[in-house]
């Protein structure tokens, strides 16, 4: 999918200033959303599975009195899944007035990445799924994935109807 | 109140007061002569116009003058009620509802539409348009001679709060100088006070104003027929000290003008009456009754129906923005989930000890508390139905003329009362039912006659409650499902096989199935369900089922089961595995432990549980949801048999944890496509357990049985 826009011209804001991320690791590599999206990072705690759902829907979890549905981004991404441990946590997204949780590996940072440094999604000669990345971004010598939060949602919304559809 | 908020509660009165008016102006055309149908279009027009006028809607209040105007004269008996006379007015909502509610208002294209409507307004009522201007020809039932003026004294003493009412007394006397020309006005100031006393939300002024009509003096009191019954307003016929002649009955005789039109006094003996009333000043009541003409009886009827006439409305209601009612639902909904969790602490504390015990006790006596709480809160969002069901008569008057049928809409059980929400959500799928009523259920009169029945088709919208739900039935008479047509086109659609036996309530089934329906309005299909599968889904999104009935011939009805509330539910909690599940009491017929010689398999592999003499299949939860159980023989856990729309399954679990109240969070669509699941609660503990869907879960296993 090559619908990306050129990121500055989107919610990045003008060039020259800085716009902070949080940071996070899968796998080895590291990923950020906007920090204006996040509304917080939790530990990882009992998940009630639901049953006929997607494979990276892992289910739900309380909320201080919130359902809130959580999905894991290594499967997410199709990457192998990993065991959960102490540094597994769940990041709390708000995502069109609804909250995500997003399982990753760890939770690295807070970064501030000028905006102008961020670059739009390259094209890939591998086959990998650009559609939830916003762009790029360079702090130093690091690169960090920006993800679209909307669109993870979005594309999880979409596939279990296009599964429904599927199915009949 | 700021400007847009004093406007919203206007549209929201509007709104209420055209769906209203639709309702009254069907019927009236129904019952013709009926004055109490009359009089109400009439009150609802003007109060219409005063509620515009406030806001500063000038144009529709211009526009509902004329129209109080049309309808006093048909209220006077000036003009009959005729189809063309309905059609006008309906016309003439409809202006006002654009004007109110769409984007249309203020184009030219409105504009042209109010002159011609105001057009035939005035062909109706004969006045011609230049009248507008100045005096308005007279249209009263008391008929004074053309060109002879009366005129009127009227003491205005506003009650001091009258604002908070919503009246302005300044567009009562605008009001009134369009009925007549003032002669002279007289503002009492004696209530102001000093202007550090003063409050701007009081009425200080009083006002004497004389006024030349050629207006009868009904006019006058109709200009201040809302106002009436909170300030003192007197209107005193002075027609004689200016004109030298005096025949006006006044106003506040009326008494006797009420005896006199009963025929019980005879006129010369109420001018007599007036007339010692003039020079004594003792109640005119008492004066008839002292005289002997009437008894007491008579006057005090005549008193009763005075004081109807006034309609004495009680303003001690208050408005509130559902979203208030829907954030104090959330929070008791917080509170039963901390009391659950104080329940499991209560739970885990040693009996024997006093605390315990104590803790147990105050908990019990606060669940009670809670309960009553949550009924108040949901009574208060409880509201009738009756108007929702009011405002199709205007939808099945216009549906039926266009198709040329006759059809009467009938009503019962209009004050069952259900959630707010949803009745705002069956709106939409109600209009789908009684849609399909008109297109496809009744005949047309040749051929309801030719079957031997009424030329007028009926439909008939019920309301009612039943162990817990809410029923609402849309039925007609009309010509029902032919079943052999639905037959054909399940075969068709690759639903049936050819030479496949199928059940009537299968047949009716295939109604409800997305695309059956849509592709089925082509060729005509004789029967129902066009979009019946929309409203399949939207009655599920609120819990209830659909079921339908036909017979051939008789006609179709069309059931709806809807929950009382929407938010908390009475669950039981059951376990499998690692898991809690929540299934809704409603649905629990009963639970049991089979033996092992109860459990009966069907071809190898459909598990029948003999239950009370009847063979109900067996669902393995467990197996549904993919989860490890703890029981999977049927003889070693529970077996819970729950009923939806009259399929019963047992369901495999492996233990009972209770019951309790459940507060209902719903899951965004995405999360699972299983039907099973209609939503999530919190427990006491923290976990979040899943609520069972019986009515999906029966489908979910209808849908994979067929797949085999």
């Amino acid at each position: 999918m090559n619908t990306t826009e050129p990121v500055e011209a989107r919610d990045l804001g003008q060039a020259g200033e800085d716009e902070q991320y949080v940071t996070f690791f899968i796998k080895n590599e590291i990923y950020g959303v906007p920090v204006m999206k996040v509304q917080e990072i939790i530990g990882m705690t009992k998940i009630t599975a639901m049953p006929n759902s997607l494979p990276f829907m892992k289910g739900v979890i309380d909320l201080r009195g919130a359902v809130v549905p959580v999905i894991d981004l290594r499967l997410k991404f199709e990457m192998e899944q990993a065991e959960y441990n102490s540094f597994t946590v769940i990041i709390i997204v708000e995502v069109k007035d609804r909250l995500v949780g997003m399982i990753v590996d760890s939770v690295s940072d807070v970064l501030s990445i000028p905006v102008h440094s961020i670059q739009e999604t390259p094209s890939f000669s591998a086959k990998i799924n650009t559609e939830y990345m916003q762009g790029i971004g360079q702090k130093d010598d690091t690169l960090v994935i920006i993800l679209d939060v909307d669109r993870i949602l979005t594309t999880a919304e979409f596939e279990i109807i296009n599964e429904d559809h599927d199915g009949e | 109140m700021s400007e847009s908020a004093i406007k919203e509660v206007f549209i929201s009165e509007a709104k209420e007061i055209i769906e209203k008016l639709e309702s009254d102006l069907v019927q009236l055309e129904e019952n013709e002569g009926d004055q109490e149908i009359v009089n109400r279009i009439f009150r609802s027009f003007h109060t219409l116009k005063g509620s515009s006028g406030i806001v500063g809607l000038t144009s529709i209040y211009n526009f509902s003058h004329k129209l109080e105007n049309l309808l006093d004269r048909v209220r006077s008996g000036d003009i009959a009620v005729d189809n063309s006379l309905i059609d006008l007015i309906l016309g003439s909502i409809d202006w006002i509802r654009d004007e109110l509610f769409t984007e249309k208002a203020d184009t030219d294209e409105s504009k042209s539409a109010m002159n011609a409507l105001q057009q035939r307004i005035l062909e109706y009522t004969g006045e011609e348009k230049a009248v507008e201007a100045g005096e308005e020809e007279e249209t009263g039932r008391a008929k004074p001679k053309a060109g002879v003026y009366n005129y009127f004294r009227i003491k205005a003493r506003f009650a001091d709060d009258v604002f908070e009412t919503g009246i302005d007394p300044l567009m009562i006397i605008e009001d009134l100088l369009t009925v007549g020309t003032l002669l002279t006005k007289n503002v009492d100031r004696e209530q102001l006070p000093a202007l550090d006393a003063m409050n701007p939300e009081r009425c200080y002024l009083s006002w004497d104003l004389i006024i030349k009509t050629l207006e009868p003096v009904d006019k006058i009191n109709d200009v201040f027929m809302f106002v009436r019954d909170r300030n003192s307003i007197t209107i005193e016929d002075v027609t004689a000290s200016f004109s030298g002649r005096g025949r006006e009955l006044p106003q506040e005789k009326r008494i006797g003008e009420i005896l006199l039109e009963k025929g019980i006094i005879s006129e010369a003996e109420l001018d007599a009456v007036l007339k010692y009333h003039d020079s004594h000043k003792t109640k005119i009541g008492d004066i008839i009754v002292k005289k002997g003409l009437a008894s007491e009886k008579d006057v005090k009827d005549a008193l009763e129906e005075q004081e109807k006439l006034k309609k004495k409305i009680e303003l001690n209601t208050v408005r509130v923005d559902t979203n208030r009612l829907d954030n104090i639902l959330n929070l008791l909904g917080e509170i039963v989930i901390g009391q659950s969790s104080l329940n499991r602490i209560a739970d885990e504390l040693d009996d024997d000890k006093d605390t315990g015990f104590q803790l147990k006790n105050a908990l019990y006596g606060l669940d009670r508390i809670t309960r009553e709480f949550q009924e108040q809160i949901m009574s208060i969002r409880m509201i009738p139905i009756g108007p929702s069901f009011e405002q199709f008569r205007r939808f099945v008057r216009d549906s039926a003329h266009e198709r040329g049928k006759d059809i009467k809409l009938v009503i019962e059980g209009g004050d069952t009362e259900l959630d707010k929400t949803v009745i705002e959500k069956i709106s939409d799928p109600l209009k789908h039912m009684i849609r399909n009523a008109i297109d496809h259920g009744i005949e047309v009169p040749e051929e309801r006659e030719a079957a031997g029945k009424a030329a007028a088709g009926l439909v008939t919208l019920r309301a009612y409650h039943q162990e817990g739900n809410v029923f609402i039935e849309v039925l007609d008479d009309g010509r029902g499902v032919n079943l052999a047509k639905v037959r054909s086109r399940a075969v068709e659609r690759g639903l049936l096989k050819e030479d496949e036996e199928a059940s009537r309530e299968r047949l009716l089934s295939y109604l409800f199935h997305p695309g059956f329906s849509t592709a089925d309005r082509v060729d005509d299909l004789s029967g129902r369900g066009v979009g019946m599968d929309v409203v399949k889904t939207n009655i599920e999104e609120l819990r209830g089922t659909v079921e339908l009935k036909s017979e051939e011939g008789k006609g179709t009805t069309i059931r709806i089961k809807l929950p009382l509330t929407l938010a908390i539910i009475d669950g039981m909690l059951v376990s499998i595995g690692r898991n809690i599940y929540i299934i809704p009491l409603l649905s629990i017929v009963e639970s049991m432990q089979p033996k092992q010689e109860d459990v009966k398999t069907v071809e190898g592999k459909g598990e029948m549980i003999s239950f009370r003499g009847e063979f109900v299949s067996l669902a393995r939860l467990y197996d549904l949801f993919e989860i490890d159980a703890r029981h999977k023989n049927p003889w070693e856990g529970l077996v819970i048999v729950v009923e939806s729309a009259n399929t019963r399954i047992g369901l495999l679990v492996d233990d009972l944890l209770g019951q309790q109240q459940i507060v209902i969070k719903s899951l965004d669509n995405y999360i699972t496509r299983s039907r099973s699941i209609s939503g999530a609660a919190i427990l006491g503990d923290g976990k979040v357990a899943l609520i069972v869907d019986i009515h999906g879960l029966v489908e979910d296993i209808m849908d994979i049985n067929s797949a085999r």
